[in-house]
């Protein structure tokens, strides 16, 4: 089932009287339970791409279609409200709220959307024990690691069963074995949950568990492999 | 959540939010205390004027007031009586004999009112009864052939009945209130010498002390060195009916202290009947009627009944014969208004300075929730909230700590003895005992909450201008 269309997306920034194309013409379409990865050098337009699929950021021209909604027909409250049902985000630094604890960072989402206190409390322990950080779920985050850090930010997208997860290269700050550990538990998530996640990476080993890798350059669309 | 996170996040950065709850605590324990001690110096200034002054309704002859002419008298003063006394809210009236007239000792003169009482009445109307100074006789106690006058202590003073003597009884009784060996020695060039007023006494003590020497002391040992011959006379001198002058000689049945060091200079109690005696006054006449009542917020009632069963007479309430004390109880609360307006503004620019830093620090972090689906109005509460917080503990603590304050020093009083003779000259008492309403700090809590918010809007208005892709790539 399809879930996201963009239809030839275009970005252009106007930087000190010249024009950048960040992302130019880009048409992709996303299916549900997807785990595709976006690569490409450093200013191809990755993290400007996942920016206007995450309605952070508008485009220039063409449309983002999620689920049916054009997201530019949105307003802005509509938009924040938008993106808190339909998307989850994982950042490169984590960007946990340093002062509620792993639970609660997961609950936030849930708290927002007005969940009731039995859901919320069902849903966070299912997704901690996903990610493996059920004995944590009361540290604050200064007292995780990073990777640990990561799994709990991956938890918090994914609480309210969004229609996808963006990731902004969420291995990049972290060690081997941690970030070998969190694509493990995001691949799992994406096959138990069936929710699309859709990287921005630099990192070969996302790259090789992907199911599907989009190459931009100077953000246009070089390839688009899907692997069985 | 939204509650629980702008609670934690208040303690994020703990020194700087302490800070700001010391200021908070202190610009509000500030303006409660001070307002706690003009209320206090206020109500003790209505109570004396109101108790030992004027009482709360006068009744005289029209224009009496103004030219104290003493033929403007009250006749068929027993109709009158009555007529007041049937006036519900009248509790006690008293009648007065008044002139103007000239207080003499063999050095001094000065210009007095003499008022003429009856005892007996007088003390259900005013409590100056209580304010006789100790050792200086009583309050019209004892029977007397001589004609008996109760005068203040600075009149006394003026008319050098006071005098000054550091004599061997005032020297132990210094050494018994702790003066140093070193400082009552200090004192041998005055010792045995008597002064016969106050100011060659505060003269000599100057050439004799150090001046914080005799800031700390000099109250004390005029204390102790101050003397008066109970039984000392003087003389009064006056126009009776017809405007011929007459005198005669008044034994001092003691010496009144009060806050108001100008009623002291000028007021001179007399019985009526030695008043009317010399004057030539009927015996059934008087000058002025002091009415006391039950409820003295019941005063303008009161008067309008009194003036309508007496419209040949003039009734005059405290607040037009004291307009400065009217005044001060209207204008108060306006003032309370613009001192607490101050102290808030004052409080709000250092809450918004540090909302700003909280904002400009999060930066990342509030790109972050809006990204993941926090509207603008939830980070605008957040925001809000941890405005008022901030405000909030710190005004608790200075309302708490005011609250006690002001009940140890409601209890025993604030000594402003340094400032005493500035203080009585204007009509205060040199001790003030704090006082506020359990409402006024429900009042304060209303501000400081109101304040918490506004303060917020500015750095809250920042935070939600925040591009979040610019946000969470801020360093």
């Amino acid at each position: 089932m399809k879930i996201l269309e963009i239809n030839n997306v275009s970005k252009i920034y106007n930087e000190s009287e010249v024009q950048v194309n960040a992302v130019n013409g880009v048409t992709l379409d996303f299916q549900e339970a997807e785990f595709a990865a976006i690569v490409g050098p450093s200013g191809s337009g990755k993290t400007t791409l996942l920016n206007l699929i995450g309605g952070l950021d508008n485009p220039t021209s063409g449309e983002i279609i999620i689920d049916g909604t054009n997201l530019s027909k949105l307003k802005s409250s509509e938009l924040i409200d938008f993106r808190m049902r339909n998307i989850g985000f994982v950042f490169q630094a984590y960007n946990l709220i340093p002062v509620l604890t792993a639970k609660e960072n997961v609950e936030f989402i849930m708290n927002l959307q007005k969940w009731s206190k039995k859901d919320r409390d069902e849903r966070t322990f299912e997704l901690l024990k996903a990610v493996g950080l059920f004995d944590r779920a009361n540290s604050r985050p200064t007292k995780l690691s990073g990777g640990q850090q990561q799994r709990i930010a991956v938890a918090r997208a994914l609480a309210s069963r969004p229609k996808f997860v963006l990731a902004d290269e969420p291995t990049a700050n972290l060690d081997s074995k941690s970030a070998s550990t969190l694509l493990e538990i995001m691949e799992k998530l994406n096959h138990e949950e069936k929710i699309t996640f859709i990287f921005s990476t630099h990192d070969a080993r996302v790259v090789k568990m992907a199911h599907r890798v989009i190459t931009l350059e100077d953000g246009k669309v070089v390839s688009d492999d899907i692997r069985e | 959540m939204i509650w629980k996170t702008a609670w934690n996040n208040v303690w994020r950065n703990k020194v700087r939010s302490l800070v700001v709850i010391a200021s908070v605590t202190v610009g509000i324990f500030a303006g409660v205390f001070s307002i706690a001690l003009m209320n206090g110096l206020i109500a003790q200034r209505i109570n004396d004027a109101l108790n030992d002054e004027i009482s709360d309704i006068q009744i005289n002859c029209k224009d009496f007031r103004i030219n104290n002419d003493p033929q403007l008298v009250i006749k068929n003063s027993e109709a009158v009586l009555s007529e007041i006394n049937s006036v519900s809210g009248v509790t006690d009236i008293s009648e007065r004999t008044i002139i103007t007239g000239m207080a003499n000792t063999a050095s001094k003169s000065a210009g007095v009112q003499i008022i003429g009482i009856d005892p007996d009445k007088e003390k259900k109307v005013f409590t100056l009864y209580n304010k006789v100074m100790p050792g200086t006789g009583d309050y019209f106690e004892k029977d007397s052939k001589l004609n008996l006058a109760l005068i203040g202590q600075e009149l006394a003073k003026d008319l050098n009945i006071i005098r000054y003597s550091v004599d061997s009884s005032a020297i132990a009784r210094l050494r018994e209130k702790g003066l140093s060996e070193k400082l009552i020695s200090k004192l041998d060039p005055i010792a045995g010498k008597k002064f016969s007023n106050e100011k060659q006494f505060i003269k000599e003590m100057k050439s004799l002390f150090s001046k914080a020497e005799e800031m700390k002391y000099g109250l004390l040992i005029r204390k102790e060195a101050w003397s008066f011959r109970e039984g000392a006379r003087m003389t009064l001198t006056f126009l009776d009916k017809d405007n011929n002058q007459v005198g005669a000689v008044f034994r001092l049945t003691g010496l009144y202290d009060m806050a108001n060091s100008m009623f002291e200079k000028s007021s001179v109690f007399i019985k009526n009947s030695d008043l009317k005696k010399l004057i030539g006054m009927n015996e059934k006449d008087f000058h002025q009627i002091v009415v006391k009542i039950s409820d003295v917020d019941q005063t303008d009632e009161i008067a309008d009944k009194l003036a309508q069963k007496l419209p040949d007479l003039e009734v005059t309430t405290w607040k037009k014969i004291s307009p400065d004390l009217a005044m001060m109880t209207d204008m108060v609360s306006q003032f309370y208004l613009i001192f607490g307006i101050i102290i808030l503004a004052a409080l709000a620019f250092g809450i918004i300075n540090t909302m700003l830093m909280v904002v400009l620090e999060r930066t990342k972090e509030l790109g972050m929730l809006t990204a993941i689906g926090m509207n603008k109005k939830k980070v605008f509460s957040m925001i809000m909230l941890e405005s008022v917080f901030l405000s909030l503990i710190g005004a608790v603590i200075g309302m708490i700590v005011s609250y006690i304050l002001i009940r140890i020093t409601g209890n025993t009083g604030i000594n402003l003895a340094q400032a005493a003779e500035g203080f009585e000259a204007l009509g205060y008492s040199a001790i003030v005992y704090p006082k506020i309403s359990a409402g006024f700090f429900g009042i304060v809590t209303i501000l400081i909450i109101i304040t918490g918010i506004l303060s917020s809007i500015y750095p809250a208005v920042k935070a939600l201008k925040l591009n979040p892709v610019e946000a969470i790539r801020a360093e």
